[in-house]
């Protein structure tokens, strides 16, 4: 299914209702966060060191569970979703972390293929898509190498062809350039915009607020848990919401 | 996820770690093959208490040209006997070959007979203890009688001995298992960390936990099998080895009993029950440390 296919449907990509999240009786990590991503948007999440970006991601990706409120990923509640049909939610989406990681003993090509055979992916299709996804972040010529042989730059491109591999709804990427020169963030930041084009919804947690600025789409920031006033009078309209199946 | 994802991973697991696969491998082994070796050494003695699973209180041996059935008969007369066996020579070979097959065709190529006519006594249950030692010692100044033994005492002692060195196999089997499955376990964990970014790679790429979990499995039941096929390997060649030296240096006892090696159910069930043990070796790993 392609994300043109999968992103058919009328309801925002990502929805947020008054979500909090406690770590410990005296953390609030994030508290009464409401907020709406339509598809096919290209939202910046943003904020200082602290603010509970990162929280906010591991969320959106069920990695973690909000301690109230509700998300909606791609029509799905994932609060409620049984642990079971979390795999099968995170095939829609496709993350990029700072810390990307890669296989250092497999090729590029070995990496993008290895995650599609964990899925039961016929070869044929394995090859199509790992050559499109390298091809699409300009490293198809260096599909032989090993991660240990390719710059910071281009193994940041490779985590991002490793995220839009299986073709996702949703590309959520935390700090994708914060080991990257002024440069090679804006490359990088080129390819999220080239993949939004082509009708994947693309949410960046960074702190960059020059490259924020230069690349002019929607922000969203968050200061100390919570959602900025400037955004909040944004989201009102997000505040309530009906209960959703997971 | 499919067989050859599962089976490449499995073997990228073995190759990750060669020295942690090969120690692994090498513990199984030693578990399985301390146990093996008792069941060897109890499979041959047990076949000699085989051959006596109804012993007879005493053993009277016959001079060749002894007429057998008067002695039986002068035996059974005493009250404290139930029942007198004579075994004839061709019928000692014949019990001898069935018992122990690898050394019957040696003897049949023997001129004459090997083994002397025998009168076997059993007692009635009502017999003092003391009744087969008397029955042998006054049958030792009968005319035609060789020799005459009481075996009861003996007999119970020997297959007693069996036993217990069963147990001991099994109890020693049971314990160097569970630290089969424990070293297997610590292997597992280990290759886990050294797999910490392909599984987190797995995860976010929307894995399941038993396409992340299967090549452990599947590597751990190999490690285990392994394992339990060198044990057997190695029992093997103990058991050759032992029967080259006998063969050239006979011992009077040894010689006797250590003619066959394990079963072929006993052979099969080292490796066998090696990837049972890696199996759960992986299976306790894996549910302490796949989610850190």
């Amino acid at each position: 299914m392609t994300p043109e296919e999968q992103t058919a449907g009328g309801a925002p990509m990502i929805q947020l209702f008054r979500v909090c999240k406690d770590f410990g009786p005296f953390r609030h990590a994030l508290w009464e966060v409401s907020f709406t991503v339509e598809r096919g948007e290209f939202v910046f999440l943003t904020g200082p060191s602290g603010a509970g970006k990162s929280t906010l991601l591991k969320l959106l990706f069920r990695e973690e569970l909000p301690t109230s409120g509700q998300i909606v990923v791609n029509g799905r509640n994932i609060g409620v979703l049984p642990d079971g049909q979390v795999p099968y939610f995170r095939r829609t989406l496709g993350v990029v972390f700072q810390d990307f990681k890669l296989i250092g003993r497999k090729t590029i090509y070995e990496n993008l293929a290895f995650v599609q055979s964990v899925l039961g992916l016929s070869r044929a299709e394995q090859k199509r898509r790992a050559y499109q996804a390298l091809k699409r972040v300009g490293l198809h010529h260096r599909m032989n190498s090993l991660p240990s042989e390719l710059s910071g730059g281009e193994q940041q491109r490779t985590a991002i062809a490793l995220a839009i591999v299986n073709e996702p709804v949703l590309l959520l990427a935390d700090e994708p350039t914060g080991n990257l020169d002024p440069v090679l963030s804006e490359e990088i930041m080129k390819l999220f915009s080239e993949i939004n084009i082509r009708g994947t919804t693309v949410f960046v947690a960074t702190h960059d607020v020059d490259l924020i600025r230069r690349m002019g789409h929607r922000v969203v920031t968050l200061e100390k848990g919570k959602l900025r006033e400037r955004d909040m009078v944004r989201e009102t309209l997000a505040q309530e919401a009906p209960f959703l199946p997971g | 996820m499919n067989s050859r994802y599962l089976f490449g991973e499995a073997w990228a697991i073995a190759k990750s770690g060669p020295r942690h696969t090969a120690i692994a491998v090498a513990l199984i082994a030693l578990a399985f093959y301390v146990p093996g070796l008792f069941a060897l050494l109890s499979r041959n003695l047990g076949r000699l208490a085989g051959s006596a699973r109804e012993p007879a209180a005493a053993i009277l041996t016959l001079d060749a040209s002894a007429d057998a059935h008067s002695v039986a008969d002068r035996v059974a007369q005493d009250p404290r006997v139930a029942k007198v066996t004579i075994v004839g020579s061709a019928a000692a070979l014949e019990r001898f070959r069935r018992a122990y097959p690898d050394l019957g065709s040696a003897i049949a190529d023997l001129g004459e007979a090997p083994f002397p006519p025998t009168i076997e006594v059993s007692l009635k249950p009502s017999a003092p203890s003391r009744a087969a030692r008397e029955i042998a010692v006054a049958a030792r100044s009968w005319p035609g009688v060789d020799s005459a033994e009481s075996e009861e005492e003996f007999a119970k002692k020997f297959r007693d001995g069996v036993r217990l060195l069963r147990g001991a196999g099994l109890f020693l089997g049971g314990l160097l298992t569970v630290a089969a499955i424990l070293s297997v376990s610590s292997a597992v964990r280990l290759a886990l960390d050294l797999h910490r970014d392909e599984i987190a790679i797995m995860r976010r790429m929307g894995a399941t936990e038993t396409a992340i979990r299967a090549p452990f499995w599947l590597h751990a039941f190999f490690e285990g099998l392994a394992g339990g096929a060198v044990a057997l390997a190695l029992l093997y060649a103990t058991y050759r080895g032992a029967a080259y030296l006998l063969s050239r240096d006979p011992h009077p006892v040894l010689s006797l009993f250590w003619v066959g090696f394990l079963d072929l159910p006993t052979a099969l069930a080292l490796p066998a029950v090696g990837a049972v043990a890696g199996f759960l070796g992986s299976l306790l790993s894996l549910s302490k440390s796949a989610r850190a």
